[in-house]
């Protein structure tokens, strides 16, 4: 445990280290908000949100986005470490490979949570929500749902690291992997009211309970259209354990080279 | 000579379809530098990744310490790799305070031993900068002092000095001989240079092909060898000359590359007047050595055109 507690702290000490990282991933979804939120709500007008509402609307799908960004970069440390030979180093320890990215990951994780809960604290001041569960319970409850989200998220990019050679392949695939359960996951736009086959894809992504907590949590008023929160946490806990696990199960065969 | 640290038996290794050792056998005792020595591709690294027990062995048998590879043996053991393992985003104190915590010590542990070993590999000032600041020799200095940290009883130096100039090379040996004073912990050492070799090793194994061609220690090497080696700068020679040359009385093995012919010779004086007389304008330049461990490596894993015993 030593061990993995000491790769956590260096990754964590590593992203600090990287400020424009650190930056750039909580900036990107603020802007965002501002941008694309203001712009939505003044020139379009979307009649099926509370009025002038759709800033606070987006801010759940901007913390989702958050993490999505935040599990990539983290998780691009593997490809990091492999080209820095730092990770033959770790392999030559007596820990098994699994220990080596348990920590990794779980510093991966800690960011992750740390980035998407800044921008909703960022954000909360300057939006309508509700906070229909109350300030605190709201934030608890956003805290649960994106620590899920986070681990779920390093799950699916240690499964994918786990199988590709170059970290643009890498980038390629989580975008490509990721951007589609992005937006049909009511991060943007309202789910229900799509197309049949749209709101299919909705249900099926574990994207969509990450939103439908954070929603509930701070940006509702009440339940009608929701999954619910005992729906959206049994789906989280489920998907984030098994992809977790099976990130895990499906370790790189990992040599000195990393190749 | 104490107990085996690493026993290799009959050790077949394959990457697809190619053998990186094939039938690899080698005891290499405790205590003391032993050499690897071989061309490129020859199996040197593959047995350096076997006797960190960082990849098990298909075929044959492998006992590090007594026992058969396994992760907990990796506590006893360290490698410094070709090339250099670290983060140039760290500091040199982070670097060796994780390494420490990897290999079992406490962070402050870490840094005391590794405050200690800085001072002998000459780096006690840059334990705060960043080691994207540091020179390419001082990288490999700071390789050595990471793999000394946790006392490893077993130290695997995989071409620790490719690519360092000589006065750095001088500098990381001297230290690490010096860090290693009162301390008698095997070192197995895999290297293309032979004069490295020559100096640093008790024991060295020639491996050619995967395999141990010959073992000893530098001296007993080169017993079995002609006393001189004449290397002669003769563009054109032909098969028929070399023959002829291997074929005179006090002649050795001749080897030609690059229009270099090297002879092992007894008696260089008599030899060379008769090179001249043989090719008269064609020699371009003599040189006349002692025998090396060179020149015992050339004869048993040499790839250059040897002149056939049926030539002579």
């Amino acid at each position: 445990m030593n061990a993995a507690l000491a790769l956590f702290e260096r990754d964590i000490k590593g992203v600090l280290r990287s400020r424009s990282q650190l930056y750039s991933s909580i900036m990107t979804p603020l802007l965002l908000l501002v941008f694309l939120g203001n712009g939505v709500s003044s020139g379009l007008e979307p009649s099926r949100l509370s009025a002038g509402n759709f800033t606070a609307y987006l801010v759940a799908g901007a913390v989702v986005m958050t993490a999505v960004f935040s599990s990539t970069f983290s998780s691009a440390s593997y490809y990091r470490d492999r080209d820095s030979g730092l990770l033959r180093m770790l392999l030559s320890s007596p820990h098994s490979a699994r220990t080596i990215l348990l920590g990794k990951s779980l510093a991966g994780v800690v960011i992750g949570v740390v980035q998407a809960l800044v921008v909703l604290l960022v954000a909360a001041p300057f939006v309508d929500f509700e906070w229909q569960y109350g300030i605190a319970a709201g934030i608890a409850l956003a805290l649960a749902a994106v620590l899920l989200l986070n681990v779920l998220l390093a799950g699916i990019a240690q499964a994918l690291a786990s199988r590709i050679q170059t970290m643009q392949g890498f980038h390629l695939l989580m975008n490509l992997a990721l951007f589609p359960l992005l937006f049909f996951s009511g991060a943007f736009f309202p789910v229900d009211g799509l197309p049949a086959w749209l709101e299919v894809l909705a249900r099926v992504n574990p994207l969509s309970y990450a939103v439908d907590a954070l929603q509930l949590a701070a940006y509702a008023d009440g339940t009608d259209g929701y999954f619910g929160l005992a729906v959206d946490f049994a789906v989280l806990t489920v998907v984030a354990i098994a992809v977790y696990a099976a990130g895990l199960a499906r370790m790189p065969r990992l040599t000195w080279s990393g190749k | 000579m104490g107990e085996p640290a690493d026993e290799a038996q009959g050790i077949v290794h394959r990457y697809g379809e190619r053998r990186a050792l094939d039938g690899f056998s080698l005891d290499v005792p405790e205590g003391g530098v032993f050499g690897l020595l071989g061309p490129n591709g020859s199996g040197k690294s593959t047995f350096i990744t076997m006797a960190a027990a960082a990849e098990q062995t298909a075929e044959g048998q492998l006992r590090i310490f007594g026992q058969p590879p396994s992760a907990g043996l990796r506590g006893r053991i360290a490698t410094v790799f070709q090339e250099n393992a670290q983060d140039p985003l760290m500091t040199v104190g982070e670097t060796l305070r994780l390494a420490g915590r990897l290999f079992g010590m406490s962070g402050a542990a870490a840094a005391e031993r590794g405050r200690r070993l800085l001072g002998t590999f000459g780096l006690a000032e840059r334990e705060r900068d960043s080691i994207g600041a540091l020179s390419g020799g001082m990288r490999r200095r700071l390789e050595m002092t990471r793999a000394l940290l946790h006392d490893p009883e077993l130290l695997l130096l995989d071409e620790p000095t490719t690519g360092v100039d000589p006065e750095e090379r001088r500098a990381l040996w001297d230290a690490l001989l010096n860090a290693e004073r009162g301390r008698r912990r095997t070192v197995l050492l895999a290297t293309n240079d032979l004069a490295e070799a020559d100096g640093v090793c008790e024991q060295v194994a020639f491996i050619k092909d995967g395999r141990v061609v010959a073992t000893g220690t530098p001296a007993e090497l080169k017993a079995g060898l002609r006393h001189e080696s004449v290397r002669v700068g003769w563009p054109g020679v032909t098969p028929a000359q070399l023959a002829e040359v291997a074929a005179w009385p006090g002649a050795g093995e001749v080897t030609v590359a690059d229009d270099v012919v090297h002879i092992a010779t007894d008696d260089a004086a008599a030899l060379v007047p008769r090179l001249f007389a043989t090719a008269p304008g064609a020699i371009r330049s003599v040189t006349i050595d002692r025998s090396t461990l060179e020149d015992a490596y050339f004869q048993h894993v040499s790839r250059r055109g040897a002149v056939p015993e049926a030539a002579r």
